[in-house]
């Protein structure tokens, strides 16, 4: 989030789009309602009328895998009704950069496409530069070679007519929507995105994400209390594994990881390539020596390149669907599955399975016996007999009987206290790898094998006994200055020279001194403007709204009054105001770039257009993998960037066999592959059948009843389920035709107390051009009596 | 009496999440009761004796054919003039000074009249096995967490809601904080009403509808049935008296007899004369 | 007195059939109260603990409410006749039956009264009868309701509670003066006796049901006697 779950009070206008969070992410209706009370309007884009549809002043229907064509439509509604914020668009954003002569979009493909490798040569996007290398710019946004220019003619075919057509929308509805969120482009006002997986898990989810950027900016609602655009994090953690390095590109606090290039062979080279001249990124040397300074201590050494030789290096993509597609072609040993259930939740979910049986040994750590660990088992329908995984099932502590952190959506990083003790040998995730790493430098410790080194190098020090202290592991994520041995107050302070160590340096000053671990600060007396600045502390530097120096003009003063989060004071010349400012603090709106809001990015402004991106600079619309109509915008059908696994590991349905869109999702009361809540009586009693949401239209279309047991089938598989017959799902009119949409929650599985078929076994093995997250939103099935 | 005490129950802001349903288990230690598909998203058709609060789920189409996805916390009304009270045999049920109707299970004997007299249907009985292996059954409900009222605590699915769709206080300023919520959304819910139904006299759960009661399956005006009424303040006093009155005339008999009998014990027969 | 020979002459009153289920009624009806009677006031709670509790009170209360059931079944199997008249009484009304309350009250008062020519039933056992009769219907169809509540609308349900007091409230006060008249007021106790032996003295029936008893003299089937002949002899029970 670039804002923060008590900041939704403040917005005028909240758009929820791919995501549910009335569902799935209720607490943040605590602070919508507020919002409500306020006169604040909640607009719902949803396949299926949702609960938080329900709770919604506008609900607009949209199939699933069309937001591009939504968003791509309100972007041009926003432009043809001047709705938008052009100071800030001219200002704030990349609208003014003049594109070299290069960058074209034609009939869906820009410019630089490869067909044999479907990839982008994305240096035929570049801007065209001053000699000083600045971006040329036309403030004016009349250039014809302007973003703002080509922004615009790219998106002039999403008018109105087309768009519905693609997404099925109500047409009345469609504008009634625009209108009310554009609104919010009015100086004074502010309007949130918020978006979950129903945004993420395509294969355009990034330029999902993208066109979500492009419309709050235009509207100039990044920066503002109750703007931005906040993903709503499915995992109370999510946010801070992701934080950590948990993305397979992505070393902690997303310095990107080294490949196996020939830049990429030594530090120097590494910081030369990856380091850009201006933008906080500049700093990134810092980072990555004080990161390697916390693992390797004190073999980290200026003369070694500070291990940096030892950190892995590779050119594949290590994303969830290769990994198992490796594993499904017997290319991986063995896996260590930490509180991870492919077997409900993967995609293509029945493969994922027959993958693990390829395996040496599987470690399961988990509070149950998952449908992962039991792969083998005979109620997973396989034949134990035909399987040599060995597996081993390590049992884990739940959240209430461990002590640590989480860092929400929010990034708020909050401690939390063990409540009572683990039960039976079950320990915490984080003593199983301190006792697992402590045994593999054991058994590695006379080695001097290559193998060996990095093991040996590694400064593993948390302190003596099987419980690792936990409050070294935090100060080593703050950082040290390794001179004075004293804890760092911030990033600010970290160095490339190897005197100051740091485990992840968006997170440094969360503990700038003895006994002052700010993730446990508890304080819930609001600071101002609804930040609550000393309850936890949010990354980076407590700062409750990013990009917040947004919210004030190019001289510094708020946009308004009822928008104000931080201001220039010229008496203290200092940026003051109810957050931390995300802005050097004595730096004037009168000094050079003084006036950039977006110090993150290399020139200060934020990217309207984004040249960096896999499958493009701007969001174009594709159909999905499995589609039931043709492309209406370009003869691309599907995101020319993407990768597709061909074979039976990603077999592909089409439309005349497989005629229905089918989404998933979850429910309140149930959490992820359920294997924690479908262990718990009280919540399984609450949605204890899998079951599919179906309309009345298609109910009797089927000869079906509401209760009935009914097949989906997908070209990947069938699955039994109970068909509800719901007014919340309504038929489809797409170019035309009619097309039906289903939708099914994919928490189940055949261990815990409620069961049911897993409905991931219909989901395709296809990722996103950027991120390769699964494509569980969109796919084709059929639906049957199971009679 | 001390302050009566009220639970306001907004469904404008209720997100239908369920957490006052597993609050209210938790507290409460009821088992689950595993359902069968009942095709839609409710859990429950109805409360029972082990699940005391159930939220409801209704697919309302509006006037102006707009589809409504309406959630309501359902559990006892906790009725002023309590169906319940009114006919339990053994005065097992009995209202308390926070205005909350609660059942003594020690006296509850099982009768089940409290089960077919609630104009709510928020009463169920629950069977139980005792040390010999015999059934004997007592009547369950919502006790509005009285155990928690008792300790200064709020029940403990208002306690649980965090869209503040639930609110516990005192009963004057909840009814008035009803009527002016229901003002405040007229224009988008011109059926908005406040449930506080005078039929029993006010209840000590009361609602802010965005429609007919009827279309939330609740009663349109449930009252104490008139049966309970004429059989409680009529059928037993008088059957009573009644009773009393036979009996007593009738030792007036056996007295005035003895009485008679000595005086006439010279008479012959049974003291009837002759037919004529 | 004591030289008169022989004793009383007795006639037969009441078949096997009726006296059974005279006696099944009754045991249960006095059974159905009992179990009843800490649900209907609490001063009798204590009857829980004799019964072994409210689920044994109760359980033995629908036992005795399936064996209420039964006396009509045995007098339509084993007394058909019987029956039929005795419904045929239960309709006829005349002139006598309107009088006999006001020599009855006299009666029970232990005053001096008339006895007004009665048929097989007096008026006042007709309308302990017809009392009975309606108070039984209350209660059994009540109490189909209270037991299986599940099977009837709620409404329905509801008003057996109503209905089940209202029969339980009249029912006693019916009952208690039946059984005061039979067991307790000494002109009719030889009614008592009869409704368990079958059998009663001439002399008393003629005196208390002459209309009945003359008809059944002039059928051959009881004799003529003197009643105030035959009350002076000894019983001979």
């Amino acid at each position: 989030m670039t804002n923060h779950w008590n900041d939704l009070q403040n917005t005028d206008c909240a758009l929820i789009m791919g995501g549910n969070p009335a569902e799935n992410h209720p607490i943040s209706f605590r602070w919508l309602t507020k919002a409500k009370e306020r006169g604040a309007k909640l607009i719902s884009v949803d396949p299926r009328f949702t609960r938080t549809s329900a709770k919604a002043d506008l609900y607009g229907q949209l199939r699933s895998g069309t937001d591009i064509a939504f968003l791509g439509g309100m972007i041009k509604y926003a432009l043809d009704n001047e709705l938008y914020h052009k100071e800030y668009v001219a200002h704030y954003t990349n609208a003014s950069f003049i594109l070299k002569e290069d960058y074209d979009f034609n009939d869906g493909l820009f410019s630089g496409y490869d067909e044999a490798t479907r990839s982008y040569d994305k240096t035929k996007w570049a801007f065209e530069t001053n000699e000083d290398g600045t971006p040329k710019e036309d403030k004016t946004l009349k250039h014809p070679r302007s973003v703002f220019q080509l922004m615009k003619k790219h998106y002039d075919r999403y008018d109105v007519d087309t768009v519905i057509s693609v997404t099925g929308t109500n047409k009345e509805d469609y504008v009634k929507i625009c209108e009310a969120f554009c609104s919010t482009g009015q100086v004074g006002k502010s309007g949130t995105i918020m978006y979950a997986m129903g945004t993420t898990q395509h294969t355009v989810g990034t330029q999902n994400v993208r066109a979500f950027g492009i419309i709050q900016l235009l509207l100039g609602n990044i920066g503002l209390p109750g703007g931005g655009i906040n993903a709503m994090r499915g995992e109370s953690n999510v946010q801070g594994s992701t934080d950590f390095g948990l993305l397979f590109g992505d070393l902690p606090g997303y310095v990107g990881a080294p490949k196996a290039i020939p830049e990429h062979a030594t530090l120097a080279g590494y910081n030369e390539k990856e380091t850009p001249p201006s933008g906080y990124w500049s700093n990134k040397p810092k980072f990555m020596v004080s990161m390697l300074k916390a693992w390797y201590g004190p073999n980290a050494r200026k003369k070694n390149d500070f291990c940096y030789e030892y950190l892995p290096k590779g050119n594949k993509n290590y994303s969830h669907i290769n990994l198992f597609n490796a594993m499904y072609k017997g290319e991986i040993e063995g896996a260590f599955l930490f509180g991870t259930n492919p077997v409900v939740g993967g995609p293509n979910a029945g493969k994922e399975k027959e993958a693990l049986g390829n395996l040496k040994w599987l470690v399961a750590a988990d509070l149950w016996e998952t449908e992962s660990s039991a792969f083998w088992q005979k109620e997973a329908g396989s034949d134990p007999s035909t399987i040599d995984t060995e597996v081993f099932f390590l049992p884990a502590a739940s959240s209430y009987e461990k002590e640590g952190s989480v860092s929400n959506s929010s990034r708020w990083m909050q401690y939390r206290w063990k409540a009572i003790d683990p039960k039976g040998e079950s320990l915490a995730d984080l003593e199983i790898i301190h006792m697992l790493m402590k045994n593999i430098k054991e058994l590695y410790k006379n080695e001097k094998t290559a193998i060996a080194k990095p093991v040996n190098a590694l400064y593993w020090n948390y302190g003596k006994g099987h419980h690792p202290d936990i409050d070294l592991v935090c100060k080593e994520i703050n950082g040290y200055d390794l001179k004075t041995k004293k804890l760092l107050p911030g990033f600010a302070a970290l160095m490339d020279d190897g005197s100051t160590s740091c485990g992840n340096w968006i997170y440094s000053g969360f503990y700038p001194e003895e006994g002052k671990n700010r993730a446990k600060n508890r304080d819930n007396k609001d600071t101002g403007g609804g930040n609550y600045l000393n309850w936890a502390f949010a990354w980076p530097a407590n700062r409750r709204i990013l990009y917040n120096r947004a919210s004030a003009d190019l001289n510094g003063k708020p946009w308004s009054k009822e928008k104000a989060v931080i201001w220039w004071d010229a008496s203290q010349k200092l940026w003051v105001g109810n957050d931390v400012p995300d802005f050097v603090p004595a730096k004037s709106p009168k000094d050079p770039g003084g006036d950039n809001p977006f110090i993150m990015t290399k020139d200060g402004v934020a990217g309207i257009f984004a040249g960096n991106l896999n499958d493009g600079p701007l969001p174009e619309h594709y159909e999905p993998f499995e589609s039931p109509v043709t492309n209406a915008f370009s003869s691309q059908e599907i995101n020319p960037a993407v990768q597709i696994i061909e074979g039976e590991f990603n077999l592909k349905g089409n439309s005349k066999e497989f005629p229905i869109v089918a989404t998933t999702y979850r429910v309140s009361e149930h959490w992820q592959s359920g294997s924690m809540t479908r262990n718990q009586e009280w919540l399984s009693e609450l949605v204890g059948h899998m079951y599919i949401e179906i309309s009345e239209e298609l109910a009797k279309e089927k000869g079906i009843k509401n209760k009935d047991k009914v097949i989906v089938s997908s070209a990947r598989g069938e699955i039994e389920a109970y068909a509800m017959v719901t007014k919340r799902f309504k038929p489809y009119t797409i170019q035309g035709q009619k097309v039906h949409h289903i939708g099914m929650p994919w928490h189940f599985g055949f261990k815990g107390f409620a069961t049911g078929d897993t409905a991931n076994r219909l989901t395709p093995h296809v990722g996103d051009a950027n991120s390769t997250i699964p494509e569980y939103k969109a796919f084709l099935c059929n639906v049957r009596r199971a009679d | 009496m001390a302050t009566e005490y009220v639970k306001y129950v907004d469904v404008t802001k209720c997100d239908g999440c369920r957490a006052c349903m597993v609050a209210c288990k938790n507290w409460n230690d009821l088992p689950a009761e595993p359902q069968d598909f009942l095709g839609t998203m409710q859990s429950h058709a109805n409360v029972s004796a082990d699940t005391w609060n159930v939220l409801t789920f209704v697919e309302h189409e509006n006037s102006e054919g707009k589809l409504d996805y309406l959630f309501r916390h359902s559990s006892c009304y906790h009725c002023t003039d309590a169906a319940c009270e009114k006919v339990c045999p053994e005065n097992a049920i009995s209202y308390t000074d926070f205005g909350t109707v609660v059942i003594d299970q020690d006296t509850c004997v099982g009768c089940g009249y409290c089960v077919q007299n609630c104009p709510f249907d928020v009463i169920s009985l629950k069977t139980y096995k005792d040390k010999n292996g015999d059934e004997y059954r007592k009547a369950h409900k919502c006790t509005m967490c009285t155990d928690r009222l008792e300790e200064g605590l709020q029940p403990a699915c208002v306690t649980t809601c965090h869209t503040e769709a639930m609110e516990f206080g005192e009963k004057e300023a909840m009814i008035k904080k009803a009527e002016k919520r229901v003002q405040e959304i007229k224009d988008r819910y011109p059926n908005a009403n406040v449930y506080n139904p005078k039929g029993v006299g006010g209840t000590h759960t009361i609602y802010v509808l965005t429609e007919k009661p009827s279309v939330y399956g609740m009663p349109e005006n449930p009252k104490v049935p008139t049966s309970a009424v004429l059989w409680k303040d009529y059928a037993q006093p008088i059957g009573k008296a009644m009773v009393g009155g036979v009996a007593m005339a009738l030792a007036g008999a056996f007295v005035a007899n003895k009485f008679f009998d000595k005086k006439n014990n010279q008479e012959n027969r049974d003291g009837g004369g002759s037919h004529e | 007195m004591s030289n008169q020979l022989g004793t009383q002459i007795k006639v037969k009153r009441f078949s096997k059939g009726f006296v059974v289920a005279h006696a099944v009624n009754g045991i249960s009806f006095f059974a159905l109260y009992l179990t009843a009677l800490p649900m209907y006031t609490e001063w009798f709670d204590w009857l829980y603990v004799l019964f072994g509790g409210p689920e044994n009170a109760r359980f033995l209360h629908r036992v005795f409410a399936v064996t209420f059931i039964l006396p009509t079944i045995i007098m339509l199997i084993f007394d058909p006749k019987g029956f039929f008249n005795w419904m045929k009484e239960l309709v006829t009304w005349k002139k006598r039956d309107l009088q006999f309350f006001t020599e009855f009250v006299k009666d029970l008062f232990g005053l001096k009264f008339k006895h007004v020519k009665q048929s097989f039933l007096n008026a006042g056992e007709k309308i302990n009868s017809v009392l009975q009769i309606v108070c039984a219907i209350l209660l059994i169809g009540s109490g189909f309701t209270m037991w299986f509540p599940d099977a009837f609308p709620k409404a329905l349900v509801q008003w057996g509670y109503f209905l089940h007091n209202v029969g339980f409230g009249l029912a006693f006060a019916v009952a208690l003066g039946h059984i005061y008249l039979s067991v307790i007021h000494k002109n009719s106790r030889p009614g008592f006796k009869g409704v368990i032996t079958g059998e009663v003295p001439a002399w008393w029936a003629k005196d208390h049901y002459t209309e009945w008893y003359e008809e059944e003299v002039e059928k051959g089937n009881f004799p003529d006697v003197d009643i105030e002949k035959e009350m002076k002899k000894p019983t001979g029970a």
